[in-house]
């Protein structure tokens, strides 16, 4: 039986000793690290009300906890019973509670409906019917070679990293699934090979949220919205975002031509 | 047969889990870093570090193998295992249960009622979990 190493003298020893076990992984490591120390850290900088003003926004105080939950390092309930120490008014910590139930919401509906972490719950409702979908991941949305600076930049940094801001994910959701016409399970294992807090129900279950497979409409987005809360961290000029600068009105009859006409 | 055995699975590194209060205290905690598990998974080599780091941290003895082969050789009375919803690690549960007794521990509640989810919307979710998702253990030791 092997026992495998548990001491290194360094990250990089480690990173080197992982590289070998699973030489068929794919991609570098994060600048994020595993680990009970690190998840305490991250726990400890939570600011339950900056989140609650910032948190759709790409610099705001969003709490980056999500790899070290997924991972069972710290539970939901630890992490609430924290900041019930920290802050008095539930006012305070309403958002960033409310978020956590997220979590706790897409994992019930997993153990109750296990076959909705791959298989569609409810039709689309975006005039198309799933065989409308393709089940490959394009290279170009693979490699973040879109020609779209902020999808681009946006995929470039889930490669890198294994983490992006829950809105960002919501971007590249709905670009994958609505402006591509890709299946969101495609898109889910795609988001699973990356993300450190890659979690089947989470991930799964949201994806299906934004396809319409699991909500009443398909979540859309255009570049004014991307402007308005990651202007100041990519490019979201016209020029280089063309596909996305639209109202939502003509998103909606552009991604979605079938809705309102007879079958 | 040997001693039962704590096995930890992605999703439940760490030594507060409920699953070690309730093995007893001879049960050693082992984690089977299955390279056949990893490939079928798909993760990048960051998800792996991140594991793997986490696990340097953890009193528990990493073993490299298909998980199933390792259970059999080590033969314990019993399976502690943490609960899940991922379906890859519950097609391994069930391969554990044809080996030996597995005991299931769900991890601690966020919110009463622990487990139900009649309900496929957040906010019919949230009119139940509301009340006690702002109390301390969920208000479970009210």
């Amino acid at each position: 039986m092997r026992h495998l190493k548990k001491s290194f003298d360094n990250r990089e020893d480690l990173i080197s000793y992982v590289r070998e076990l699973a030489p068929w992984a794919v991609g570098k490591h994060s600048y994020i690290q595993g680990g009970t120390d690190k998840a305490e850290r991250k726990l400890a900088a939570i600011d339950p009300i900056a989140y609650a003003h910032t948190r759709n926004f790409g610099d705001g105080a969003i709490s980056r906890l999500s790899p070290y939950i997924h991972h069972g390092i710290l539970s939901l309930n630890a992490v609430r019973n924290y900041v019930l120490t920290k802050y008095s008014e539930p006012a305070q910590i309403s958002k960033f509670v409310q978020e956590l139930a997220w979590r706790d919401f897409w994992q019930r509906i997993l153990i109750t409906h296990p076959q909705w972490a791959w298989e569609d719950a409810e039709p689309y409702k975006t005039g198309f019917t799933a065989q409308d979908y393709a089940d490959d991941l394009p290279e170009d949305i693979a490699y973040g070679k879109t020609g779209v600076a902020c999808i681009d930049a946006f995929i470039h940094e889930l490669i890198a990293t294994g983490f992006i801001h829950n809105h960002a994910r919501m971007y590249l959701a709905s670009y994958t699934v609505h402006y591509r016409r890709i299946k969101w399970q495609t898109g889910a294992k795609w988001f699973l090979h990356h993300l450190l807090d890659g979690n089947v129900a989470s991930n799964n279950l949201s994806w299906q949220w934004v396809a319409s497979t699991l909500s009443h409409k398909p979540y859309i987005f255009n570049l004014e919205n991307v402007d308005k809360y990651f202007g100041k961290l990519v490019d979201t000029s016209p020029l280089t975002n063309h596909p996305l600068d639209a109202s939502y009105e003509m998103l909606q009859e552009r991604l979605f031509p079938n809705i309102g006409k007879p079958l | 047969m040997n001693a039962p055995i704590i096995w930890l699975h992605e999703e439940a590194l760490r030594t507060s889990h409920p699953v070690f209060r309730a093995a007893p205290t001879e049960a050693k905690a082992i984690y089977v870093w299955d390279d056949a598990y990893f490939r079928r998974v798909n993760y990048s080599l960051k998800r792996l570090i991140f594991i793997y780091e986490t696990l340097c941290a953890l009193p528990v003895d990493i073993i490299f193998g298909n998980t199933p082969d390792i259970l059999r050789e080590l033969a314990p009375t019993t399976l502690y295992i943490p609960a899940t919803n991922n379906p890859l690690i519950l097609e391994i549960i069930t391969e554990l249960k044809t080996i030996t007794s597995v005991q299931i521990y769900e991890d601690e509640a966020f919110v009463v009622p622990k487990k139900s989810a009649d309900f496929i919307r957040f906010f019919q979710y949230w009119n139940k979990a509301e009340k006690t998702a702002f109390l301390k253990n969920g208000g479970l030791d009210a």
